[in-house]
């Protein structure tokens, strides 16, 4: 403890009870979001032939992270005598099913796995400063983190297609056409936000 | 578990607000420039003698030291962005690198707000081991691409210390310093590796390794 920190911050002790039931919240929507990637993948805006080259590798290299942390969140769970969550969260799973029939554009795509990386990463960074042991809060925070990043490029590619500006969504980028705010679109909060974090309990069932 | 999760952020900010560092450290986007500093080697100015930093204190003041260099670097970009030897820097890097130093500045307080409300004094300058290494880093940039390359490394290392760090805490306040503060230099990373043509992800340099407690001066 930091002397003269703790005390005042009257923080409840962390518990183990919680653990299983926030590891498999967070691969409920770690389940999700690969599903949806993947589904997006298929379409024409997503991986089809109006796809923007730049989204398309996204996607790809989206899928094979959260297929990392999937396994990873799998093998903390069972290691805390937890059962394996293989279903998708069931407040947001609904959410992206009543969405996809809707995605036509890249935009749309965008959007769609922005609203589900936003929400992983803010449950994923809650854990890592709740769950019970050392080993589990740096997992949380090293997959939260990988979320953030995953955000900070979906928020960028968004700004520039909500602009029109599908022509500077390219790899490498014209660092002289990008407008200015390009530069700190990915990174609008000074501290990561836990307020769309969801209930520990949401993906428990 | 809701519940508690809410508590332990709770009590962080209880906490922080004690020290009058959320005012400092707000949710607002970036605007402020970071203070001014120069792209050339600086002196490091270090708290004078020994602190008495034990415990989650050393690591607390890591995180202010690593982060303070970060924005530094950032300030020193800045102006090596406009004094013409990187020839004509576009305005969205000097955005990035402006708005990324002004972040690390408020990191940096948020972690002496810890120190300071501990009793202890806040860390002064950037007491590190790497400080003049990566401050020549800096005076060797070339190009606008030299100053993105330089700020993944930095970017990866300031995450990378604080996220070895935050499992480590025993003080749920610092967990929770860190555990929001590291996704978001995760996020300057990817927005830099963006702007340097590698949106999945770029590679950082040996320079862009985590900094143990040995790499704290004071």
């Amino acid at each position: 403890m930091i002397p003269g920190i703790a005390g005042a911050a009257g923080v409840a002790a962390q518990t183990t009870s919680g653990d299983v039931p926030a590891l498999r919240t967070a691969t409920g929507l770690v389940v999700l979001a690969q599903s949806t990637y993947r589904t997006l993948q298929a379409t024409p805006a997503g991986g089809g032939a109006t796809a923007v080259p730049l989204v398309r590798d996204l996607l790809t290299a989206a899928v094979v992270e959260l297929g990392d942390a999937r396994a990873a969140l799998t093998a903390a769970t069972t290691g805390v005598g937890g059962r394996a969550q293989t279903a998708p969260d069931p407040t947001y799973g609904p959410v992206v099913d009543a969405a996809l029939p809707t995605v036509r554009t890249p935009a749309d795509v965008v959007g769609l796995v922005l609203t589900l990386e936003d929400v992983l990463a803010q449950t994923l960074v809650a854990d890592a400063a709740a769950l019970s042991t050392p080993a589990l809060r740096a997992l949380a925070l090293r997959f939260g983190s990988a979320a953030a990043s995953r955000k900070a490029t979906l928020l960028i590619v968004n700004s520039l297609l909500s602009a029109g500006r599908a022509d500077l969504v390219a790899a490498p980028p014209d660092l002289a056409s990008l407008p200015g705010g390009i530069g700190t679109v990915g990174f609008p909060d000074t501290r990561f936000p836990t307020a769309k974090a969801a209930p520990a309990e949401e993906g428990d069932g | 578990m809701n519940l508690s999760r809410r508590r332990v952020l709770l009590g962080s900010a209880v906490g922080l607000l004690g020290a009058g560092a959320l005012a400092a450290c707000s949710d607002a986007p970036p605007t402020a420039a970071p203070a001014p500093s120069s792209g050339a080697p600086a002196p490091t100015t270090t708290s004078a003698g020994r602190v008495p930093y034990v415990g989650d204190q050393r690591a607390v003041a890591l995180c202010a030291a690593t982060s303070a260099l970060a924005a530094s670097l950032y300030s020193g970009a800045v102006l090596a962005a406009g004094d013409g030897r990187l020839g004509q820097v576009p305005g969205v890097v000097t955005a990035f690198l402006a708005g990324a130093g002004a972040q690390h500045t408020e990191h940096a307080a948020a972690w002496n707000a810890l120190l300071t409300a501990a009793g202890r004094p806040a860390v002064t300058g950037t007491p590190l081991t790497v400080e003049s290494e990566r401050r020549a880093a800096l005076g060797r940039a070339a190009a606008p691409t030299d100053l993105l390359a330089l700020a993944v490394d930095v970017e990866a290392m300031t995450g990378g210390t604080v996220s070895a760090r935050a499992a480590e805490f025993t003080d749920p306040g610092a967990a929770a310093l860190a555990a929001t503060l590291a996704p978001v230099t995760a996020m300057h990373g990817a927005t830099a590796a963006f702007l340097l043509g590698r949106p999945t992800g770029a590679t950082p340099s040996a320079a862009g390794a985590p900094l143990g407690l040995d790499a704290l001066t004071v």
